[in-house]
């Protein structure tokens, strides 16, 4: 047995030696190597304190090295979710899968809602005429509250803009897309509104839904009306901030919310992050406005930012048409963006966000629809310039206006089938059925979205809502219809089903303009007035 | 392209007469720079003045104030006259600096698939080492730079930084983590990007010149334009457009679906229908919001989104509003594609398994960045064997490819009814604004309910819709009426009765019952003679500057068909120095340069986008501009030497290179 291990140890002894030199080699190299002696010194002294450590660091590095690798294959392969096919399962399981219609046809309601949209032949504005009937008509549907549209003189300059620009920008703003006249509108809206500066969209309805996310980020706070418009809506879900609302309009439940934000940030003691509240001036499903005064008390007691949408009240309310911050005489700077669109108020195209020189040049390289999309045609941003121009030098726009709107709603007001939200003031007045008490409980979801969250409603009633929901539609488009048949366009509120964060209450939209006279609108809404009282008296 | 004229006498008049060598090394062009930078600054109190500039980035060209001013100038530089004087029998009614004048039928070529041709995928080209090396170490100077200025600026100079740290309880509303990148790389070429532009981007484009006081932190303007594709400018378009003004006004007043329709909306979408090919279309007034508000109405929870990875941004903006699972492959490579469709097939959705509702494949034509075209041919008969529904975004392709200028599906000689939904814009070859989506009535009429654009968004202005049917009848032409009494007064919209209408064929000519009657277009725009020779024109220009570009050595993306040629430069610091040498030359010259976030990181470029507008001569001043250039910079690591073509050959061989194929 001696013999025997002391033959093996003689024969392993050459391969002892070579391992030992190799060892030599190694540990010569790595004294070369630069800071070797402090790596070597490190081991050492925790080694001799404590192996276990070591042993731990090694571990340590094995772990490391092991995530690295990992996370360069795809997770969702190596997931346990994973099934392994083989080529053939493969081809039957695609052989077998058969998609849905990528969309579907228009239920009979939609289509005929399509029908019978009005189609205007010709210039819109106050008095176009129908291309179904060949008749001029009144015009309560298009949004012209200034009454800029088909103005002589803006159409001139529209056209010496095009012969000297032609029509498209041909490039986003960042390269070689920025005309001067966009320049020029911006430094007009700034100067317009008295912020310090101002950047172009070139599209109304996408600018707040860009505005939001260049903004708002992950582990950000928004804090937002529970009514806010569809663009907002998109805005928020798109920046991946945490969204709190508050309930329609109403301010004391704002405060609510933000107390209660702020509870928690003291419970976490997070970092801190931007706050931003986001609503309307006046809001585009009901026609209310935000009382802003207050919001700017409650933005600076808790540290908010405000953003604001003036899409509806932007050359629409104020003496001059400034919007809210001319309304209730606060600064424009104490809001720190305010929103708005040259399509809707000025009669031209496009959307602004106007604010201190460091918000808009922020949303110069991260405003997802500036940046990736070409500004807008010169001469839509000459006519918005004059459209400024215009209004701020005609009060008496605004005086026709309201007198217009006083006119409505002095009508209206009486009607008894129906219920007005829209503030008094609102030139964007909305009309919706008045609940009479034998429909109420069933209704009660859709007056009170906070009072519906608590009542879990079975499958049953949800059905019996919706139904409530359409029949409400059928009605106000039949008071629609029959307004046309008078030659009165007015339009119902159209809603995206089902894709609203909370259900707008069917309505009609009636957009007055200072373009009518007031015996006009006068005779318009009482064309409105009628049409209400046949439909929903009949229902009655 | 923009061909801009300093205005300043020019520093380089004398000397780009003959050659590059005088600024040959980078040390001279950038004390010269230094001269002219201060000589500027020193007339930042006179009078403002601009700079014209031969456009090859978006879409102007200009021509410069003091052009207008000193008529006497002289126009050696080839911009404001034709440099082969016109003879009698050629009349051009274009303004030369606008859509340039070029008679020689030589330099044209039409703009198709060649059956049978693979179509060529997207190959990443490798520079040397050194290059790749010393890019990463340009962007690391900048970072480490960047960062160590942030920290000193915070702490000594603050009141520069308020607005990056917390003030008053308030978070910065800018981190400055996210806004480094704009802050600390972006700002050192603020001078490339957002330049203001005026007049007609055409051929060429007028800037407005600016200088900035302290290192692009603010830029001054000191009184200064770009084309693209195909752009129409004035000419009979602008009559149209101008009837239109007078007679519908700026503005619609309101979405569709609120009183914002007008009889030009649906005049205008059945002539869109044709010029695409499909049954049904739907214009949205902005190109953006087309991708993000109807792609949000085609897909849901429960359904796939296959999306290239280089798809534009809004793409990705309305697919993450839809809900839907995304997944994507790699750039135009139709085998990870094919893989990537088994595997979500066969496993279905995640966690559940259960079968995905639909798939939707979402490809660009024409990819703005790279240039590549798609391999449609490939995708459609993945389509027939998986099932899914294909979305092209012809954004960049319609207007420029295809023999009538249909888009990609005319360019490959595909039916596109065997495509589910064609998107596209009218911003780069139609010279308007806005975009339009097009399918199945079905599909359209889905997508005018239930698109978010429908109800919410204002509807396109009148302007822009005469644009765009004036400039897509030009390039259709116009089928005159059969002599039928009084056919003028029927609208596409009432179907009419009439037995003698036109029957439409695609890609035929588009029915003249199909325009607004009072349209009236000249008669070169309606027989489509102009709109063919545009595309014609474009489709030699392209593929001459492509393989002009190869034939030099430099590396380019992209399918040689394509208008868009990116040129690769690599190094961060080349950007800068190639806009300013393009732009400072005797003819300057305009073009765009992108880096990240547009492109990956290591693979900064410029782009070329090329016009039927640029004739043959000004591609020449491109390429002879960027043989200069590409040497001073080192730019040229494409072909080995030996196969290289010096730029006299390639100038004269330019027929014969413009037909080689890759």
């Amino acid at each position: 047995m001696d013999a025997a291990t002391l033959s093996s140890s003689t024969t392993l002894e050459p391969l002892f030696a070579i391992m030992a030199q190799a060892l030599n080699t190694l540990e010569s190299t790595f004294h070369k190597l630069p800071g070797s002696a402090v790596i070597q010194r490190y081991v050492r002294s925790s080694h001799q304190n404590d192996p276990g450590r070591t042993l731990l660091e090694l571990l340590l590095v094995i772990f490391a090295i092991r995530t690295l690798l990992q996370s360069r294959t795809r997770a969702d392969r190596k997931g346990s979710h994973f099934i392994k096919f083989e080529e053939k399962e493969i081809n039957e399981l695609v052989e077998e899968w058969v998609p849905e219609p990528l969309a579907q046809p228009l239920t009979p309601n939609e289509q005929a809602d399509l029908g019978v949209l009005p189609i205007i032949s010709g210039p819109n504005g106050p008095r176009p005429k129908l291309l179904a009937t060949g008749k001029t008509a009144l015009n309560l549907a298009s949004l012209n509250f200034a009454g800029l549209a088909g103005n002589e003189h803006i159409k001139q300059l529209a056209i010496e803009t095009l012969r000297k620009y032609g029509l498209g920008s041909c490039g986003p703003p960042g390269f070689y897309g920025t005309l001067d006249v966009h320049m020029d509108l911006e430094r007009d809206i700034a100067d317009f509104l008295g912020t310090e500066a101002s950047i172009l969209y070139s599209q109304g309805f996408s600018t707040v839904s860009s505005v939001i996310p260049a903004f708002c980020k992950r582990g950000d706070i928004i804090v937002a009306d529970r009514s806010v418009n569809f663009a907002i809506q998109k805005g928020i879900q798109i920046s991946r901030s945490a969204i709190r609302y508050y309930d329609h309009n109403d301010l004391n439940s704002l405060e609510e919310v933000l107390q209660q934000v702020e509870k928690e940030r003291k419970k976490r003691r997070g970092p801190l992050t931007r706050r931003f509240i986001i609503t309307e001036g006046i809001f585009a499903r009901d026609g209310t406005m935000s009382d802003l005064p207050k919001l700017i008390e409650l933005k600076y007691k808790y540290k908010y930012r405000l953003i604001l949408d003036e899409s509806y009240s932007f050359g629409a309310v104020g003496r001059t048409g400034r919007g809210l911050t001319e309304i209730y005489n606060v600064p424009a700077s104490k809001v720190d963006m305010i929103l708005g669109s040259c399509a809707i108020g000025l009669a031209a195209g496009g959307g602004f966000c106007a604010g201190s020189q460091i918000v808009v040049d922020h949303q110069r390289i991260n405003g997802p629809s500036f940046v990736f999309s070409a500004a807008m045609p010169g001469l839509l941003a000459v006519s918005a310039s004059e459209g400024i121009n215009i209004i701020r030098s005609t009060p008496s726009i605004f005086e026709t206006l309201q007198e217009n709107v006083r006119a409505a709603r002095s009508i209206l007001d009486k009607v008894d089938f129906i219920t007005i939200p829209s503030h008094p003031a609102s030139p964007m007045i909305h009309i919706s059925v008045k609940h009479t008490p034998l429909v109420q409980p069933a209704s009660a979801g859709l007056l009170s979205p906070a009072s519906a969250a608590l009542i879990s409603p079975t499958k049953h009633a949800k059905d019996q809502m919706r139904q409530e929901y359409e029949a409400e539609e059928r009605l106000l488009q039949e008071i629609a219809e029959e307004c046309l048949s008078q030659n009165v366009i007015v339009t119902r509120a159209k809603t995206l089903k089902g894709q609203e964060h909370n259900e707008p209450k069917p309505s009609i939209k009636l957009a007055l303009t200072a373009a009518l006279t007031k015996k006009e609108t006068e005779k318009a809404v009482g064309v409105v007035k009628a049409a209400c009282v046949k439909v929903l008296g009949r229902r009655r | 392209m923009a061909v801009s004229k300093p205005t300043t006498p020019s520093m380089f008049k004398k000397k780009s007469g003959t050659s590059l060598s005088a600024m040959a090394s980078a040390a001279s062009y950038l004390s010269a720079l230094s001269q002219a930078d201060a000589r500027a600054r020193g007339a930042l109190n006179g009078s403002p003045t601009s700079t014209p500039a031969l456009s090859i980035s978006s879409s102007v060209t200009s021509s410069s104030q003091d052009t207008v001013l000193h008529e006497e100038e002289d126009y050696s530089d080839g911009l404001a006259l034709p440099a082969r004087p016109p003879t009698s029998e050629q009349v051009f009614k274009t303004v030369h600096t606008e859509f340039g004048h070029c008679a020689s039928e030589e330099f044209r070529l039409t703009s198709q698939h060649t059956p049978g041709e693979p179509v060529p995928g997207h190959v990443d080209a490798d520079p040397p080492y050194y290059i790749l090396f010393s890019t990463y170490i340009s962007y690391l100077i900048l970072i480490v730079l960047g960062h160590i200025r942030d920290f000193l600026g915070k702490r000594f100079r603050s009141a520069s930084y308020a607005h990056l740290m917390p003030k008053g309880g308030y978070a910065p509303l800018n981190s400055d983590f996210d806004s480094f990148y704009t802050r600390r790389l972006k700002t050192r070429m603020d001078e490339c990007f957002s330049q203001p532009v005026t007049g007609v981007a055409g051929r060429t484009i007028l800037l407005l010149d600016r200088v900035s006081p302290d290192y692009n932190h603010t830029q001054l303007f000191t009184g200064s334009p770009n084309p693209r594709l195909e752009h129409l400018g004035q000419g009979g378009c602008a009559d149209a457009v101008e009837e239109s003004i007078k007679r519908y006004g700026v503005s619609t007043l309101g979405s569709r679906l609120e009183g914002g329709s007008s009889d030009l909306h649906t005049v205008s979408e059945a002539l869109v229908a044709k010029f695409v090919g499909m049954e049904d279309a739907l214009i949205s007034s902005m190109g953006f919001a087309t991708n993000s508000t109807y792609i949000p109405a085609l897909v849901g929870k429960g359904c796939l989104v296959i999306s290239d990875e280089l798809n534009h941004a809004s793409i990705r903006f309305g697919v993450r509003i839809s809900g839907a699972s995304v997944q994507m492959f790699k750039h135009n490579d139709m085998e990870s594609l094919e893989n990537l469709l088994r595997e979500s097939i066969s496993q279905g959705q995640p966690k559940t398994h259960r079968p995905w509702k639909k798939i939707l494949l979402i490809v660009e034509g024409l990819y703005s960045m790279e240039g590549t075209l798609v391999n449609l041919p490939k995708v459609i008969e993945l389509k027939k064997k998986y099932k899914f529904y294909l979305f092209v975004d012809e954004a960049h392709s319609v207007g420029a490819m295809g023999p009538q200028g249909r888009g990609v599906a005319n360019y490959f000689g595909i039916d596109p009814r065997s495509i589910d939904i064609l998107m596209g814009t009218f911003t780069k070859s139609f010279g308007a604004a806005g975009g339009y989506i097009a399918g199945s009535k079905t599909i359209i009429d889905h997508l005018r309910v239930h698109g978010h654009s429908g109800p919410y968004a204002e509807a396109m202005t009148p302007p822009v819709l005469t644009q765009v049917v004036a400039s897509m009848a030009s390039i259709m032409g116009v089928k005159a009426p059969l002599p039928a009494p009084s056919s003028s007064g029927l609208r596409l919209s009432s179907p009419a009765p009439l037995a003698l209408e036109y029957e439409y064929v695609h890609p035929g000519p588009a029915p003249h019952s199909s325009l607004p009657s009072w349209l009236s277009l000249p008669r070169e725009l309606s027989d489509g003679s102009e709109g063919s020779t545009r595309l014609r024109r474009l489709a030699f220009n392209s593929r001459y500057l492509h393989n002009g570009l190869i034939k030099l050595g430099f590396i380019t993306y992209g399918h040689p068909a394509s208008p868009i040629v990116p040129l690769l430069l690599f190094n961060p610091g080349k950007m800068n120095m190639f806009h300013t040498m393009m732009k400072d030359r005797q003819t300057p010259i305009v073009v765009v340069v992108v880096a990240y976030p547009a492109t990956p990181l290591v693979t900064s470029r410029v782009r070329f986008c090329v016009s039927a507008a640029h004739t043959k001569d000004d591609i020449d001043t491109v390429l002879r501009a960027c043989d200069e250039i590409g040497d001073v910079l080192d730019l040229k690591h494409g072909i080995p030497r030996s196969e290289r073509w010096p730029i006299e050959q390639i100038t004269e061989r330019a027929v014969e290179l413009a037909r080689m194929m890759k």
